[in-house]
């Protein structure tokens, strides 16, 4: 079978009558949440530089154990992200008597995941537009017996001005392209649990709205 | 043999007579009634008053009071008996007329050798038709000197800072002296200005002298006043400690309110600095030292002058890294162009970063805005879709 990325982005419905038609196969979804993952990681490298460069100054090693914690941290959380998104819908299907199996959840929403791939891409060329304007507050040695130190830092460095605006494009950039792939994954679970569309809408609809009420909430909170 | 003419002798005799009269005194009533008249009119010494020791002159003047008649005077001398004045020249022998109405000098080199106290030397002339004249004038030898006093000096003395030294030469003797001049010298200490001429001091006198110092080490001033009493050098001397101690008066400017703030990896280090003295600080400078690293815009900020209580604030950026401390140097100037530094060290931890004032104020009304708005389509498009759907 051929995978189509337009199909995939504009027609799901239609792509996910002949996807799901064949046997379940992670191989193409989970290329998905790979290349998800290493732009990820490519901005986890960008945010944990300045979060390094913060606290550099605390303890000898310090910056170089939270870059990798970054990047290892983005790599495998989008792998991370994907089982439990699946999971969700699996069991909230099972509420509507959902039939299909798990891996065929995983393959949903691994094609799902293409949009968010898109998002991560702008999100990322935004950051290395605004990361190099913020400002980081650096952290000493004597901040390791002062925990109000250390907050009083990560609060001037995520209301440093760059990152707030930073911040808010990512979150909108995020929320636009998580209703886009839950507009993907609402057509994909009703097929791969065999229930009513609007079943799916409700199975894939509640957590994800609740997310992005989440990330509206954290928006207020900067 | 031939006998010798009359006429011969009696010239003889006339030579002889000539050459012989005019020394004899001719005594008659007029003549010692005019020289009756013949007095000293004036003594003067040179010094008026005598140090032990003191070489100096005394001079008589003697006036012909007679109107009409002159005097012929000779050998006039002084004496004193208990050689306490002692005559080192002008002994006059030769024989000068004083013509009516007109005065006749006679002046003495003496020295004083005697002690402490009042002398009466006498001064005698001879008069070639008459007696001798005497006259007893007193002399004083007294051995006090100038009195050099220290009027105001400050309490301590700082390393190469220059401070004023106020004195006071006071004359307590009955006679003025002259050529009075101050001498000051000390290891390391270096003075403005180098002497100090006062010139003449009369008696009773007081005269101000200032000077300053700027010692480079402690030491102690040596202060000579050198004068002269009529032509005989005197001096006197005092010894003044430099004591090095902290100058109650200086200018103390004070470092205080300091705010450290890190924007985008650059310390700004903001503050005031007060004057805690009672002099004026000028120029006064506030700048980081190593390990910091002055930065643009502010590598050195100029506070300028404070006067005593006076405050001004200062802003200094510098970047500084693995170091929780920097030290901040403070100077300043004094009058005299002098510089002093005091060094405070200033805390870079976190603790001291500054939330922006302003930050996490308000809510993002526009972002949360839009996002809300692309919820409420997500979920509007989908219950509308699954109505048409439905159908």
């Amino acid at each position: 079978m051929s995978i189509s990325i337009p199909d995939i982005l504009i027609r799901p419905e239609a792509f996910f009558d002949n996807a799901l038609a064949e046997k379940e196969n992670l191989t193409v979804p989970a290329l998905i949440i790979l290349l998800g993952s290493i732009v990820a990681a490519i901005y986890g490298y960008l945010m944990g530089g300045l979060s390094a460069k913060m606290m550099a100054g605390m303890m000898p090693g310090m910056d170089s154990i939270i870059l990798i914690s970054a990047v290892a941290g983005a790599f495998v959380g989008t792998f991370i992200f994907w089982i439990i998104v699946a999971a969700v819908f699996y069991l909230i299907s099972l509420a509507f008597k959902g039939q299909g199996s798990f891996s065929r959840v995983m393959e949903v929403v691994g094609y799902g995941y293409l949009p968010q791939v898109l998002g991560s891409l702008i999100t990322l060329i935004a950051a290395i537009e605004y990361l190099p304007k913020v400002t980081v507050p650096i952290l000493t040695k004597s901040a390791l017996d002062n925990p109000e130190a250390i907050e009083a830092a990560m609060k001037t460095f995520m209301h440093d001005p760059a990152m707030v605006e930073l911040t808010q494009i990512t979150t909108l950039v995020a929320i636009v392209f998580m209703l886009w792939s839950a507009h993907i994954w609402i057509f994909g679970i009703k097929k791969a649990r065999n229930i009513s569309m609007r079943d799916s809408a409700i199975c894939v609809g509640i957590p994800i709205v609740l997310y992005v009420l989440y990330l509206i909430h954290n928006l207020g909170a900067l | 043999m031939q006998k010798p003419a009359f006429s011969s002798i009696l010239i003889g005799l006339l030579l002889v007579a000539g050459l012989v009269l005019p020394a004899l005194a001719y005594e008659t009533p007029e003549s010692i009634v005019a020289a009756g008249k013949v007095y000293v009119s004036n003594t003067t010494y040179d010094p008026a008053v005598f140090f032990t020791g003191d070489t100096g002159t005394v001079t008589y003047t003697v006036s012909n009071g007679n109107t009409d008649l002159g005097v012929v005077v000779n050998h006039a001398t002084l004496s004193e008996p208990n050689q306490k004045f002692r005559i080192l020249d002008g002994t006059h022998q030769n024989s000068a007329q004083i013509g009516p109405g007109k005065s006749q000098t006679f002046t003495f080199t003496v020295i004083a050798e005697g002690s402490e106290g009042f002398y009466y030397p006498t001064f005698s002339l001879g008069f070639r038709d008459a007696n001798s004249l005497f006259s007893k004038q007193m002399v004083q030898i007294d051995n006090t000197p100038l009195l050099l006093t220290v009027i105001d000096k400050p309490d301590a003395f700082t390393k190469d800072k220059k401070k004023m030294i106020y004195l006071q030469v006071a004359n307590p003797r009955k006679n003025s002296v002259k050529n009075a001049y101050l001498e000051m010298t000390g290891d390391g200490a270096s003075f403005t200005p180098t002497q100090v001429f006062i010139g003449e001091v009369a008696a009773g006198a007081k005269i101000p002298v200032n000077f300053s110092v700027a010692p480079g080490q402690e030491t102690t001033l040596h202060l000579t006043l050198h004068y002269d009493n009529g032509d005989n050098p005197h001096s006197v001397t005092m010894d003044l400690p430099i004591i090095f101690g902290p100058d109650k008066k200086a200018a103390s400017p004070i470092m205080s309110n300091v705010q450290v703030e890190n924007l985008g990896g650059v310390w700004h280090v903001t503050g005031d600095v007060n004057n805690g003295g009672l002099e004026t600080a000028n120029t006064v400078l506030v700048t980081s030292l190593s390990p910091a690293v002055p930065e643009d815009p502010y590598k050195v900020y100029v506070v300028g002058a404070l006067k005593p209580d006076d405050f001004g604030s200062f802003e200094i950026t510098f970047s500084a890294e693995n170091t929780e401390t920097v030290p901040i140097r403070l100077s300043y100037k004094d009058a005299d162009g002098n510089v002093y530094e005091t060094v405070q060290d200033v805390k870079i931890s976190a603790t001291s970063i500054n939330v922006p004032a302003g930050a996490g104020g308000g809510l993002p009304i526009v972002p949360m805005a839009a996002g809300l708005v692309i919820v409420v389509l997500f979920i509007g498009g989908w219950v509308y879709y699954l109505k048409r759907y439905k159908k």
